[in-house]
């Protein structure tokens, strides 16, 4: 029932979104602290480089660009299906407090759990992993009502709720922590791509291997979602059961892109909606789009962050709310 | 044996009970009109009758089976709903909209097979909609866009057909043309058409069975001879009407009314 011509559209975004996501990784390889210049960009990848070329592309910049783009994909797909279930256009991971659970989790572990700092590195996505997810499962169970089920709106109530409480929870435990400690996770609540090597990329991957075609297989159903609930109902939508699922699809999204970029907002928020202003608010059409745009919505964030401010740049998630929040007061000021 | 009925029906939302220990028959291939003053729970008993709500207690039984334990989707494929003034699905044209009534008999994706299509062509014929397929659904008027999501029903391809208010915010004549369209998919199509109305006489006209409550209780079942009478409206509606006959249908309608003042 798609119209041909909106099909092409979406098929000449895509491939447009795909060459501007290929066109800013080659420039986020090239440029960066440590100097490999465009030049010897294309030799060392195809293993023609010097050692300390290798070491710069292979180790250092690839997986930070790879986890950049899979985070951001997770983000963008997680924040559109929260704006599908929740039928509000403002829903972001945030609100169901993906992020400040992760962060309180990490602030948490980072503080009273004396690691040595290299096996403490990799159990760090764990850790934020499961708070993020202990963190929704609570404002699920909160938002539960028994006869009416889970209501859109008192999720994103007590999601809110939630969000501000654990902010301020953070604040007084980091408040009393040591100096070193303090930075890494003000900086972690600041969306600083941490996760840049390998091994996190491998922890993120099953995940959105699974769950991207999973949420892409479920479209239609966000489609039937955003229609008037007794629509839904009567065109044979087991509401309560697809609104579960897919908000639990949705928080581990969120909840394994956080663990490897710490708190990063507003990409599960811009990302959706550029994507159905420019194709329309069909899922199918809509949720590849996002998941495109996320991916190099992060991506371009954090190349800029990179490079623009001394050796340690600037975080993501701080380029991101740059971008985002004026975003964010021009959906407000539409309504 | 009628297939759709309720067993002591008793909903409400919280401790305040708005339908009480409601049994009702709903005739097959019958146009069947609820009606009653303003929150005597005829919407309600149509959410309840059409699992949009749960029950406190009773059941609603269609083929013998109690909805509340049937699967949804196979119960998508046995009755249709039109909600009152449902929210305009924006940005969707109208055949998108109407194509969404073939949800209960897709799976996954959501691809749509030739039978679907044939099914939303055919249902975009029968309510004159076929013209407005491509447009979208926002820039329809309020009559068009009542038919479109008739039409969603109808593709659907459900016997029975629910609507609560399908009048509601349109003129005379658009009233008259929904009405017409439903009675149609009655007489030629055999489906049973259950609605809430609020206009006594379009009851009168065109419903085969009226169902008149008052405070969550039946008052009167019948046809509109049994229905449409003082007493009855009397009670219902706390009005002193004068029942004439239509002289173009012969049903009885009220002409006039008067409040009953005092007790």
């Amino acid at each position: 029932m798609i119209q041909p011509a909106l099909l092409k559209k979406q098929r000449i975004t895509l491939a447009v979104l795909l060459a501007l996501i290929v066109t800013t990784s080659l420039i986020g390889l090239g440029t960066g602290y440590s100097s490999l210049s465009f030049d010897r960009l294309i030799p060392t990848l195809f293993g023609q480089g010097t050692f300390k070329e290798e070491f710069v592309l292979f180790s250092v910049r690839l997986p930070r660009l790879v986890v950049t783009l899979l985070a951001g994909m997770a983000l963008a797909l997680s924040g559109a299906i929260l704006q599908g279930i929740t039928r509000n256009d403002l829903a972001d991971p945030g609100i169901i407090g993906i992020n400040s659970g992760a962060g309180v989790g990490i602030a948490i572990f980072f503080l009273f759990f004396p690691v040595q700092a290299g096996s403490l590195l990799y159990f760090l996505p764990l850790v934020a992993f499961i708070s993020a997810l202990f963190t929704a499962c609570l404002i699920y169970l909160l938002s539960f009502n028994k006869s009416s089920g889970l209501q859109p709106v008192r999720l994103m109530l007590v999601g809110v709720g939630f969000s501000m409480a654990l902010s301020g929870v953070m604040i007084v435990l980091i408040s009393s922590a040591e100096r070193a400690k303090v930075d890494f996770i003000a900086k972690w609540i600041a969306g600083n791509i941490w996760g840049t090597d390998w091994p996190f990329v491998w922890a993120i991957l099953p995940w959105l291997v699974v769950l991207i075609p999973f949420a892409l297989y479920k479209a239609h159903t966000l489609n039937l979602l955003s229609l008037h609930e007794p629509v839904a109902i009567g065109l044979g939508l087991s509401i309560e059961k697809e609104r579960v699922v897919l908000l639990l699809t949705a928080v581990a999204l969120a909840a394994s892109a956080v663990s490897v970029t710490g708190g990063v907002a507003f990409i599960g928020l811009m990302a959706p909606h550029i994507a159905k202003a420019l194709v329309g608010p069909r899922n199918q059409l809509a949720l590849p789009v996002a998941l495109f745009m996320g991916g190099w919505l992060l991506l371009i964030a954090d190349t800029i962050g990179r490079n623009l401010l001394g050796p340690d740049g600037i975080p993501a998630g701080i380029v991101v709310a740059l971008i985002g929040a004026p975003y964010f007061i021009r959906l407000l000021l539409k309504k | 044996m009628a297939r759709l009925y309720t067993n002591d029906l008793s909903i409400g939302y919280g401790e305040q009970l708005i339908v009480k220990e409601l049994s009702i028959k709903i005739p097959d291939k019958k146009i069947t009109t609820i009606i009653g003053s303003n929150g005597c729970g005829k919407s309600t008993l149509l959410k309840a009758i059409t699992r949009i709500i749960a029950p406190q207690s009773g059941t609603v039984i269609l083929d013998g089976e109690n909805i509340s334990k049937e699967n949804t989707k196979l119960l998508a494929k046995k009755m249709a709903i039109l909600p009152q003034t449902p929210e305009s699905a924006s940005g969707l044209t109208v055949g998108e909209l109407v194509s969404y009534g073939r949800f209960p008999y897709q799976n996954g994706f959501g691809r749509l097979t030739k039978r679907d299509y044939e099914a939303i062509d055919w249902a975009l014929e029968v309510t004159g909609t076929i013209d407005y397929k491509y447009r979208p659904v926002d820039a329809l008027s309020g009559g068009q866009r009542q038919r479109v999501w008739i039409a969603m029903a109808v593709a659907q391809e459900t016997d029975i057909i629910f609507l609560d208010e399908p009048t509601t915010y349109l003129d005379m004549a658009h009233q008259l043309e929904v009405l017409e369209l439903l009675q149609r998919l009655n007489t030629e199509q055999g489906r049973t058409v259950v609605m809430v109305l609020h206009d006594l006489n379009q009851a009168a006209r065109f419903a085969d069975y009226i169902i008149a409550l008052k405070d969550g209780e039946i008052v009167k079942a019948g046809n509109c001879e049994e229905v449409i009478h003082y007493d009855v409206l009397k009670k219902v509606f706390h009005i002193d009407a004068e029942i004439g006959r239509d002289p173009r249908t012969n049903k009885p309608m009220c002409v006039t009314y008067n409040l009953i003042k005092g007790e």
